[in-house]
C-alpha cells in the first residue's frame, strides 16, 4: 500500500485519518482531498492501491469517486470512511465497487484494526448489507443471471449471507461451515465483487435499454 | 311487463268508439204503427199572456223551425193540434222531441204539462225530448184539442241554430211506446251528457292542477283546461235552468268556445314543445275580446257575430292542428297517429254539427257527434296521465340510480383522498425525514465526530460517540417503517456478540428460529430495545468485570422477552434503596414503559445482574 488517496471534508478528521493511516502504512504516500472534483482529477492522473473515501462531500458524494476508482483503476482498494451507518448512504458505495466501509466514530484502535483487515482482504459485512444484497440478488431477473452466471451467488457465498443476516460474525460462520477464516473472507469479497459487476452489468442493460428507447 | 305498441293501443280505442257507434246507429228505430206523427198544426203568437186568435192562425206544417222563418222574433207561439181517436182505452202520452225553449201542454183546455219557466230566466229544454201524460178524463170521444205554448227565441238572439226556438213533430199514442221513445232519446240527449260532463270535469280538474305544478308539462293544464271547458260546453245539453238570462248565458256560451280555442291552440303547441310568447297573450286576450264583441253587437246580432267568431276560432284551432301535425311528423313522433285519429274525430264531429246547421241530419249522428269528442278527450286524457306517470316513475328510477352513483363516486373520491392525502403525508415524512438526517449527518455529526478524535478526555470521546450513535439510531427511528423481528434479532446479536468479543467477555445468544418470529416491530419499538440493549451490554462491559454474558430472546404469550444475564459483580445498590443511576438502569426502565413493556433489574453482589425486558408484541407489530 504505497499511494494512498484520503478524501474527507472535514480538516480535523482529515489530519486524524490521515495520522491514522500512516501508523498502518508508515511508508505510503499520501494524496488528501476535500472536495470530489479534486478527487476525480487525481484518479485520472495518479495511482492508487487504496483510496478512503467519505460520502458525504460539499460538492457531492464520494460514491462517484469510487465508481471513477473502479472504472479506471480495477486493481485499486476503494474504502468508504463515513459516520452513515444505513444501507440507504452505504449500499450505493457498495454497489460502485466500495470493498467495505468504516464507521468515522469509531475508537482509533478499532479502525485501525479494520483497516488492516480490509488491506488484508477481510472486508466487513453488516446483517442489514448483507439483507439488502440477499434481497439485490434475488430480484435480479433470470435471463441475465443466465447470460452471466459470473454474477450470480454460488450457494455458499448466499449461505454465508444468510449466516451474516442472521446476526453471525464471520469467525463464527466460518467456524459453524468448518471454513478457515481466510476463505469465509474470500467468500465475502466475492459477494461484493459479484455486486459491483452485477449492478454495473445493470447499469449497462439500463443505459442500453435507454438508448434503444430513444433511437 | 310487455308493453302494447301504441299504434296497436290506440286501434284498440278507436275500434271501441266505432262499436259505440254502431251501438247507437242500431237501436232507436221508426216509431212503432200504433203511434200516430202529428205534424198539422195551426199557429199563433201569444197576445198579452192570452192565446191568438185561433180563427186568425196560420197553418203550419211541424217540425216548424223559427229559424227558417223569415221574420222571426223572440216570444211565445201557440201551436193548435187536434187529436186523432185514440185506438183503444189505455193511458196515452205525447212525445216532443224538441220544443225550444220551454214547453207547455194544453189539453182542451186543461194544462197536462209545464216544462219550465217562461219568464227571464226562462228554462232552456232545446235540446230535451219532453214527454207528456194525457189523462183519460180530459179526453173527449173525438175532437181533442191539443195546445202547446212554446216559448223561444229568433235565431239572431242565440248563438247557435241549435238553440233557436222551434217544435219538433209530435208523436201522439200509447203511453209506454212514447215513453220508451223518450227515454230512448234521454239517454243520449241528456244521462250520456251528463255523465260525460262529470267525467270531464273530475279529470280535466286533475289534469290541470297536475300541469300547474309542473310547468315542464304545462300542455298537460292546458289539456285540463280544455276538458274543464267541454264539459261545460257539454252541459248546454242538461242544464235546463240557469240562473241568468238567455242572452247571458247564449253570450257565456259563446265566450266558452274562445275560451276552449285558447286551450286547444296552447295544448297543442306546448304539446308540439312550441312556446309562442306572443300567443301566451293574444289568446287570453282573445277571450276577453270576444265577449265584448258579442256584448258590443247587442242582443240581436248575437248569432252574426257568434258565427263569425267561430269561423275564427276554428280556423285557429286548424292551424294549431296543422301545425302539431307537422311539428310531430318532423319528430317522427310516434303520438303523430292516434292524434291525428283524435283529431280527425273531433274534426269530424264538428263537421256533423255544422252540417247539422243547414241540412236535416238524423239525430243519432249528430249526438254521437255531440259525445264522441268528450270520449276522445277523456282517452287522451288517460294517456297523457300514463305518459306522465310512465315519465315520473322514469326520473324517479333515474335519481334513484343517480344517487347510487354518487354515493359511489363520493367513495371513491374519499377513497382517493384518502389513499393521495396518505401517500402525500408518507412522501413528505420521507422527504422531512432525509433532510432532517441529512442536516444532523452533516451538522451536528461532523461536530460530534470531530469530538470524538480531538478531545483528549476519553470520557468526552466516549460520550461524543454515544451520542453519535445516539443520533444515527433517532434518525432511523424517524423512518417509521416498522422492523421484521427476525431482522432486528440479527442486527441485535452482530452487535451483542462483536462487543462482546471485543472486549473479551464470553458470549451466548438464544434465539427462536426463522419459522417462530413472523412478527414485525415498530420502528420506536426497534430503536428503544436497541439502546436498551445497547446500554446493558455497555454496562456489562464497563462495569461488571464479567467473564461471561448470555442473552435470551423469547417469544411467549404475544410477548417478546429479552434477558441479558452476567456473571459479573453485580449493580451497587444506593443508599436510597434503588440501583444506581450511572448505570442508567432508570433510563432503560423508562424506555420500557414509552412502549408498555417493563424492564426488572436483578442484582446482587456474587450473583451478576439478570436484565429481563418484557414487551408485548401486539401492539408493535403495526408500523406506527
Amino acid at each position: 500500500m504505497n499511494d494512498i488517496l484520503l478524501l474527507e471534508d472535514l480538516p480535523e478528521i482529515r489530519a486524524w485519518l490521515k495520522s491514522l493511516v500512516m501508523q498502518v502504512f508508515p511508508n505510503a504516500r499520501i494524496t488528501e482531498c476535500s472536495r470530489v472534483q479534486d478527487a476525480l482529477q487525481q484518479v485520472q492522473s495518479l495511482r492508487f492501491d487504496l483510496a478512503l473515501c467519505d460520502l458525504g462531500l460539499p460538492d457531492g458524494s464520494g460514491t462517484d469517486v469510487v465508481a471513477k476508482l473502479r472504472d479506471v483503476q480495477p486493481d485499486a482498494q476503494s474504502v468508504v470512511v463515513t459516520i452513515h451507518d444505513d444501507d440507504e448512504h452505504l449500499f450505493p458505495a457498495l454497489q460502485a465497487g466500495a470493498y467495505g466501509y468504516i464507521l468515522k466514530e469509531q475508537s482509533r484502535e478499532l479502525i485501525t484494526e479494520q483497516l488492516q483487515r480490509i488491506s488484508q482482504g477481510e472486508p466487513p459485512l453488516s446483517p442489514s448489507i448483507a439483507r439488502k444484497v440477499i434481497k439485490y440478488f434475488a430480484s435480479q431477473h433470470q435471463p441475465q443471471a443466465n447470460a452471466m452466471p459470473e454474477v450470480s451467488l454460488t450457494d455458499r457465498e448466499s449461505e454465508v449471507l444468510l449466516r451474516v443476516a442472521k446476526g453471525f460474525t464471520l469467525p463464527e460462520i466460518g467456524v459453524q461451515l468448518g471454513l478457515s477464516r481466510h476463505t469465509i473472507a474470500d467468500y465475502v469479497k466475492q459477494i461484493y465483487r459479484k455486486l459491483n459487476v452485477s449492478s454495473r452489468a445493470e447499469a449497462a442493460l439500463e443505459a442500453q435499454r435507454l438508448g434503444l428507447f430513444r433511437r | 311487463m310487455r308493453r302494447m305498441p301504441w299504434r296497436s293501443r290506440c286501434s284498440v280505442w278507436l275500434l271501441a268508439l266505432a262499436c259505440i257507434l254502431g251501438l247507437l246507429a242500431s237501436p232507436a228505430g221508426a216509431a212503432p204503427a200504433s203511434v200516430m206523427v202529428l205534424e198539422q198544426a195551426l199557429v199563433g203568437a201569444e197576445q198579452a199572456g192570452k192565446p191568438p186568435d185561433w180563427t186568425q192562425a196560420s197553418a203550419v206544417r211541424l217540425p216548424d223551425d223559427w229559424a227558417d222563418r223569415t221574420a222571426s222574433r223572440s216570444g211565445v207561439m201557440w201551436y193548435r193540434l187536434s187529436l186523432p181517436a185514440a185506438a183503444d182505452g189505455g193511458l196515452l202520452g205525447l212525445y216532443v222531441e224538441r220544443a225550444c225553449s220551454v214547453l207547455q201542454v194544453w189539453l182542451n183546455g186543461q194544462l197536462v204539462h209545464d216544462g219550465g219557466h217562461f219568464l227571464e230566466p226562462v228554462s232552456r229544454n232545446c235540446h230535451q225530448p219532453q214527454l207528456v201524460t194525457l189523462p183519460a178524463e180530459l179526453l173527449r170521444e173525438k175532437d181533442n184539442l191539443l195546445e202547446l205554448r212554446v216559448r223561444g227565441y229568433a235565431l239572431a238572439e242565440v248563438s247557435s241554430r241549435h238553440r233557436a226556438g222551434g217544435l219538433s213533430v209530435v208523436a201522439f199514442g200509447p203511453y209506454e211506446q212514447v215513453a220508451a221513445q223518450h227515454a230512448r232519446r234521454s239517454v243520449w240527449t241528456t244521462r250520456l251528457p251528463e255523465v260525460l260532463s262529470g267525467a270531464l270535469l273530475l279529470m280535466g280538474s286533475f289534469m290541470f292542477v297536475l300541469g300547474w305544478f309542473n310547468r315542464a308539462q304545462s300542455y298537460l293544464a292546458y289539456f285540463g283546461a280544455l276538458m274543464v271547458g267541454w264539459s261545460l260546453l257539454l252541459a248546454r245539453l242538461w242544464a235546463s235552468n240557469l240562473p241568468v238570462s238567455n242572452p247571458v248565458a247564449e253570450l257565456l256560451l259563446a265566450a266558452l268556445m274562445a275560451f276552449i280555442a285558447m286551450a286547444a291552440v296552447q295544448f297543442l303547441m306546448r304539446y308540439a314543445s312550441c312556446r309562442l310568447r306572443w300567443l301566451n297573450l293574444a289568446l287570453p286576450l282573445q277571450c276577453l275580446l270576444m265577449p265584448a264583441t258579442l256584448l258590443a253587437a247587442g242582443g240581436h246580432r248575437l248569432h252574426a257575430a257568434a258565427s263569425i267568431w267561430y269561423v275564427l276560432l276554428a280556423l285557429q284551432m286548424s292551424a294549431a292542428v296543422v301545425f302539431y301535425l307537422i311539428q310531430s311528423h318532423r319528430q317522427r313522433s310516434r303520438q303523430l297517429w292516434p292524434m291525428a285519429a283524435l283529431l280527425g274525430m273531433v274534426g269530424l264531429s264538428l263537421a256533423c254539427e255544422v252540417i247539422a246547421l243547414t241540412w236535416p241530419l238524423d239525430s243519432r249522428i249528430l249526438h254521437v257527434a255531440q259525445l264522441l269528442p268528450a270520449l276522445g278527450f277523456l282517452a287522451l286524457g288517460l294517456r297523457l296521465v300514463q305518459q306522465y306517470g310512465r315519465a315520473y316513475q322514469n326520473v324517479e328510477q333515474n335519481r334513484a340510480e343517480l344517487e347510487v352513483r354518487i354515493r359511489e363516486a363520493t367513495a371513491q373520491i374519499e377513497r382517493n383522498f384518502a389513499q393521495l392525502s396518505e401517500l402525500k403525508v408518507e412522501q413528505v415524512t420521507e422527504r422531512e425525514r432525509k433532510r432532517i438526517a441529512a442536516d444532523l449527518h452533516d451538522d451536528l455529526g461532523a461536530k460530534l465526530l470531530t469530538i470524538v478524535h480531538t478531545s483528549d478526555s476519553e470520557r468526552i470521546s466516549t460520550l461524543a460517540r454515544e451520542a453519535l450513535e445516539e443520533m444515527r439510531l433517532s434518525v432511523r427511528g424517524l423512518t417509521g417503517k416498522p422492523v421484521k423481528l427476525i431482522d432486528a434479532l440479527g442486527d441485535w446479536r452482530a452487535e451483542v456478540v462483536s462487543r462482546l468479543q471485543q472486549s473479551g467477555v464470553q458470549g451466548e445468544w438464544s434465539a427462536p428460529s426463522d419459522e417462530e418470529v413472523p412478527q414485525t416491530l415498530s420502528s420506536r419499538a426497534y430503536v428503544q430495545t436497541t439502546r436498551i440493549l445497547r446500554e446493558a451490554v455497555s454496562n456489562i462491559i464497563k462495569h461488571s468485570g464479567a467473564s461471561q454474558c448470555s442473552v435470551r430472546c423469547t417469544i411467549a404469550n404475544g410477548d417478546f422477552q429479552l434477558v441479558v444475564q452476567d456473571n459479573g459483580r453485580g449493580i451497587p445498590v444506593e443508599l436510597d434503596g434503588r440501583l444506581d443511576k450511572g448505570h442508567g438502569m432508570a433510563s432503560m426502565k423508562g424506555r420500557a414503559k414509552q412502549l408498555q413493556g417493563q424492564c426488572l433489574v436483578e442484582s446482587g453482589p456474587g450473583y451478576g445482574t439478570v436484565i429481563r425486558l418484557t414487551l408485548p408484541l401486539e401492539q408493535h407489530t403495526m408500523g406506527h
